[in-house]
């Protein structure tokens, strides 16, 4: 069911539509939602630590992973970004108890359908990412762009696109 | 499976009792087999009436409007008919006594081609959940099968995929039909509709309706019951089972087997929550 | 039109020496609505703050971004600046082009200084949709209650009542003392614990300020921080307090003998009972579950001989409600029940007992006066050994965590034993010893020297009977051999667990526990004494196992914090929370299902303008809401905003990138 992603004469491949291309030297965008408690504080933390991470991430704070809707994401990769990252607290720590339990499911149902409409399902990712864990926001930061760098740029439904 | 009578029955006796002021139903269509949706208040309407395996649309919806949400309402359900009324009677739409309930045990109806329609033959609960009369034999839960379609995209390439949707998409005309014809779909105005929200994306693109026709399914995850209304009014013939299928199926599979509707007083998959929902696809 | 001023700082080297903070600041006057943007070597300083404060006065801004380190660092320190220059201090936004940017791509400075444009691009974007949000003030009930009267509920209730501050004190039990009261002589000072103890209950009966509730329970605590209603439950004690003299006649009468658990069941107490001598209240209460009186309607010979006629069988329980601005839960512990040691013989052999039945042996008014004895014969027993870490550090057993106060107590057992039998010898089974707190080191290296106790590192694999002996076999790891140990008696220093009944209370109260029945505290180092509800606090062992000086310490932070919360009439709360727009509300209580405080209710408002008939629509409740969004994200309406970070705000971040 994956993609073959081939490097067609140095340009890079849309994972969704081969027929679209990219410079070699594309960068991605990602979009970042990060809850204010635990991911963004571990996103500060990791600033403070300073470890490198890649920079295509631009980061959006919201109070709670249960504050995202679903249609930040769609309305996300339907301009600027070619893959998106939401991170909360880890299931149990919610800084409003059960925030992320609620989120949770939103976000697996939501992963699923997108991927069932065509997107891969590397454009959406996920993470719990504690206050204390600046080193993992960064590993996590650095997979999924990689990731998205794989994966080429989006294409389709971008609002342009009339 | 031929229920008129004692539908027509227990209509007059309901209006005798005084016990409603509006009756819905299903009516014969004049100019060919289909049955359309019938909502009478003079008892001498009542020899119109009909049930029968052409009786498709799920009437649910017509608890909707202010006039018969407020009103005393005998509704004719089938199986999941009841469950969405169900839904809509837990999320304080309707007030139960303002509703005298008849419950078909459905044995499934028919399609435009005469074949047993796709969602019953996936039906999960003909019966009645709900109900203050039951007619026929109750048959029990059966048992979850994911959609045929849905199991036969899963196997396709993800262009493909991508390629079919992006052209179902693009023949939305965003003329709001699937919305005005489910019955949980009450808002009193659309989040897809205020425009004042930046929600708003009224233009009639492809990425305009992945965004509503995304949304919409999302909001109806977890709630939606199958009764393809919304598909039998699209008049672009779109596949919308598909996006709730989908989801029913992956809801199913994760959330303790949710399925929308099926007891009094469960509300949807996403307003609650289990301590041991999986978590292995988050980092 | 909006007017936008952007104030982008180098803080040193720390985001200058990445990012091209002049570019930076060149980019931003691109953008049409702002109307200035400067650039300032440390805009959190005074010279900096004033350049925000003129900036705003001179060019009419709407609103303000500030491109500088984490919001999480300043935020309140720019809201401050605005709202000096008179300007809504919530219409700040800050970029943060320091922790997630110059910190984190110092190698690519060109990628460091686009992600700072396009960082303060969105926070314009964003400021251009804030809101002016004023902070709410609730009244505020100038009342705490304390829920358990142990020592950790007997020093709260003490420190705010010193305040003046009124208290309701709720205790389970008959009499307040908790588990302190159970000890004999506390470490690391032998100090007597009935000595220390006593002197603060009688404070606290006497206190003008503190209202003492025993021998009852909270049963429900509606509201929010500041305005709580509680219901209490008094148990009928059948016995009027009013007009007790506390003689103790009716217990030496009581012909009814049932296991003492304030002496771990050692001995029996009666069924009309104080439980213990030095009870405050001392009165005493009748066992409805062991009166013949009560359960078969025969006897009543308390009442016959009791001079005043304050035993009344009449009696029922009485719910009462307090109105309160604060609680304290302060329930402490329990301990662990070692009956799936089998391989140690517990429950077959009489002779292995828990540390406290050890402890109430060696109390003086305990129920063996003082002195250790065998439970099978009641001989005096000479070789004594100590098993620590019994259920604790131990995954198999459920318990994952250090009780923390075993190591210091199995210590002065020792010393206790060699205190009351000279000729004993106490062996201590152990993994580690844990002695951090002050004079804690310097009190086991007194037990090792004073008592010549042997410490034997290594755990007991199992015990078994001989003769009249326990055969101990561990092992000394520290010789690398299985040793075996003729014991007289055994003590299991079991594990410290929270009370049983503190999940239940805490779905009462509406505060989470974790998974041991801890209840849990808003942050583990920063915020250690409150709940994630605002208003409840904890403290001593019902929060996790600690020692008394801890427990003590975390009392008096409770109080401290009770106190700042009813510094003034009112309560000032932050304004960023939810809000319901009517007219869009379908009355679906989806929302209030998913509110983590049940700040959501519902409300009926007529169906339309002047129209008399009702529909139900849902209602935040302003001084519960925490602000987290939760109701947001399931409202399929759209019907409610979160102020702060409302749709349009968050929208406008994503499209400005």
């Amino acid at each position: 069911m994956e993609t073959e992603i081939k490097e067609a004469q140095g340009k890079i491949v849309s994972a969704e539509n081969p027929g679209i291309t990219a410079p070699a030297d594309w960068q991605p965008v990602i979009i970042g939602i990060l809850c204010n408690w635990c991911s963004y504080a571990g996103s500060d933390l990791t600033g403070t630590s300073r470890i490198q991470y890649p920079p295509n991430i631009r980061i959006i704070r919201v109070p709670c992973s249960s504050r995202v809707d679903p249609w930040f994401i769609i309305k996300s990769l339907q301009t600027a970004a070619d893959g998106v990252l939401i991170s909360g607290c880890h299931p149990g720590d919610c800084h409003y108890i059960s925030g992320n339990y609620y989120a949770r499911r939103r976000f697996l149902v939501t992963k699923k359908l997108l991927n069932f409409i065509g997107y891969h399902e590397n454009r959406v990712q996920f993470s719990w990412v504690s206050a204390a864990e600046g080193p993992k926001f960064a590993k996590v930061v650095a997979k999924v762009t990689e990731d998205i760098k794989k994966l080429g740029p989006l294409h389709r439904y971008k609002k342009e696109n009339f | 499976m031929d229920y008129s009578k004692q539908i027509q029955e227990i209509a007059s006796k309901l209006f005798a009792e005084n016990k409603i002021d509006y009756f819905v139903g299903y009516k014969q269509n004049s100019f060919d087999d289909s049955q359309v949706p019938f909502l009478i208040t003079d008892p001498a309407e009542i020899p119109k009436l009909v049930f029968t395996d052409k009786s498709v649309f799920n009437l649910a919806n017509y608890l909707k409007p202010d006039h018969t949400k407020r009103k005393r309402v005998g509704l004719v359900v089938k199986g999941c008919d009841s469950r969405a009324l169900n839904l809509m009677l837990t999320e304080s739409q309707v007030k139960r006594e303002n509703v005298y309930i008849i419950g078909i045990c459905c044995e499934g109806v028919l399609n435009d081609k005469g074949e047993k329609a796709q969602n019953c033959v996936e039906c999960v609960m003909p019966d009645p959940v709900v109900y203050d009369e039951r007619i026929g034999t109750p048959t029990g839960k059966r048992e979850y099968t994911v959609n045929a379609d849905i199991r036969e995209l899963a196997t396709k390439a993800l262009e493909e995929r991508a390629d079919y949707f992006e052209s179902i998409f693009a023949n939305c005309i965003r003329c709001n039909a699937c919305r005005h014809s489910c019955p949980l779909c009450y808002c009193a105005k659309c989040c897809l509709d205020q425009e004042t929200s930046t929600l708003y994306h009224g233009a009639n693109t492809s990425s305009g309706a992945m965004h509503a026709l995304m949304t919409w399914s999302l909001h109806l995850a977890g709630r939606c019951v199958d009764c393809r209304n919304c598909e039998k009014a699209c008049p672009s013939h779109l596949p919308l089972h598909l996006l709730h299928k989908q989801n029913e199926s992956v809801i199913y599979e994760n959330f303790q087997q949710h399925l929308a509707g099926m007891e009094k007083d469960n509300r949807g998959a996403f307003y609650k929550y289990s301590l041991s929902d999986p978590d292995d696809f988050i980092l | 039109m909006a007017r936008v001023g952007v104030f982008v700082c180098f803080c040193g080297a720390n985001i200058a020496g990445v990012v091209d903070v002049p570019a930076v600041v060149q980019e931003a006057k691109k953008i049409k609505e702002v109307k200035i943007a400067i650039e300032y070597k440390y805009m959190c300083s005074d010279p900096g703050q004033q350049m925000i404060r003129d900036a705003i006065v001179q060019n009419r801004l709407t609103s303000v971004v500030v491109a500088a380190c984490s919001p999480r660092m300043h935020e309140k320190t720019f809201r401050k600046a605005l709202s000096d220059a008179g300007m809504n201090p919530y219409l700040l936004e800050i970029a943060n082009i320091r922790e997630h940017s110059s910190w984190v791509h110092q190698k690519d400075k060109k990628a460091a200084t686009e992600k700072a444009s396009d960082l303060i691009r969105m926070a314009i974007a964003k400021s251009i949709a804030n809101e002016q949000l004023h902070e709410i003030s609730v009244p505020v009930t100038k009342r705490a209650l304390v829920i358990g009267g142990g020592i950790a509920g007997i020093q709260a209730a003490l420190d705010i009542a010193d305040a003046r501050i009124p208290v309701t004190l709720v205790e389970k039990s008959p009499s307040i003392g908790g588990r302190m009261a159970q000890l004999d002589e506390t470490f690391p000072t032998l100090d007597c614990s009935q000595c220390i103890l006593t002197p603060k209950m009688v404070d606290v009966a006497a206190h003008p300020y503190i209202e003492l509730i025993p021998y009852s329970e909270v049963i429900e605590l509606n509201g929010y921080v500041g305005n709580y209603k509680a219901k209490i439950k008094k148990k009928a004690s059948y016995v009027d307090f009013s007009t007790c003299t506390g003689c103790g006649t009716c217990t030496q009468k009581c012909p009814v003998k049932v296991p003492n658990e304030f002496n771990m069941n050692i001995d029996k107490r009666k069924a009309i009972y104080t439980p213990f001598p030095q009870a405050v209240p001392n009165k005493p209460v009748i066992d409805a579950e062991h009166c013949t009186m009560l359960l078969k309607g025969k006897c009543g010979i308390c009442a016959k001989f009791c001079e005043k006629g304050s035993i009344n069988f009449k009696m029922v329980d009485e719910v009462i409600e307090r109105e309160i601005g604060a609680v304290v839960i302060a329930t402490g512990y329990d301990l662990w029940d070692p009956k799936p040691y089998e391989e140690y013989g517990v429950g077959r052999y009489k002779d292995i007992i828990t540390s406290l039945e050890f402890e109430r042996m060696v109390s003086a008014s305990g129920p063996t006066n003082g002195v250790p004895v065998r439970p099978s014969d009641g001989k005096v027993p000479k070789n004594v050994v100590f098993i620590k870490c019994i259920g604790s550090r131990d995954e198999a057993k459920g318990i994952e965590y250090c009780s923390k106060i075993c190591c210091m107590y199995t210590a002065k057992h020792a010393i206790l034993l060699h205190h009351k039998v000279h000729d004993s010898h106490a062996y201590i089974f152990y993994m580690d010893i844990r002695a951090a707190g002050k004079g804690y080191e310097e009190f086991v290296k007194r037990a090792q020297v004073e008592t010549a106790a042997t410490y034997l590192r290594g755990r007991v694999s199992k015990i078994y009977k001989k003769g009249d002996k326990l055969m101990v076999r561990g092992e000394d790891a520290q010789i690398g051999q299985v040793v075996e140990v003729e014991a007289d008696l055994v003590v299991l220093a079991t594990a410290v667990i929270a009370p049983k009944d503190n999940p239940a209370l805490a779905r009462l109260l509406g505060v989470s526990y974790d998974k041991y029945g801890y209840m849990s505290e808003a942050h583990p180092k920063l915020r250690p004494v409150e709940t994630a509800k605002a208003g409840i606090f904890l403290a001593g062992c019902t929060q996790a196992p600690k020692d008394i000086p801890d427990t003590v310490a975390q009392a008096s932070a409770c109080a401290a914090k009770v106190c700042g919360l009813f510094a003034g009439d009112t309560m000032k709360k932050d304004p960023m929370i939810s809000t319901i727009n009517n007219e869009f509300c379908s009355g679906c209580q989806n929302c209030v299902t998913v509110c983590p405080y049940q700040a959501i209710v519902t409300e009926e408002i007529p169906l339309g303008y002047g129209s008399k008939e009702l529909r139900t629509v849902a209602k935040i409740n302003e001084g519960v809401c925490q602000g987290c969004g939760s109701c947001v994200a399931v409202c399929r309406s759209m019907a409610i905003s979160l102020a702060g970070f409302t749709d349009p705000q968050i929208i406008n971040e994503i499209v400005a990138i």
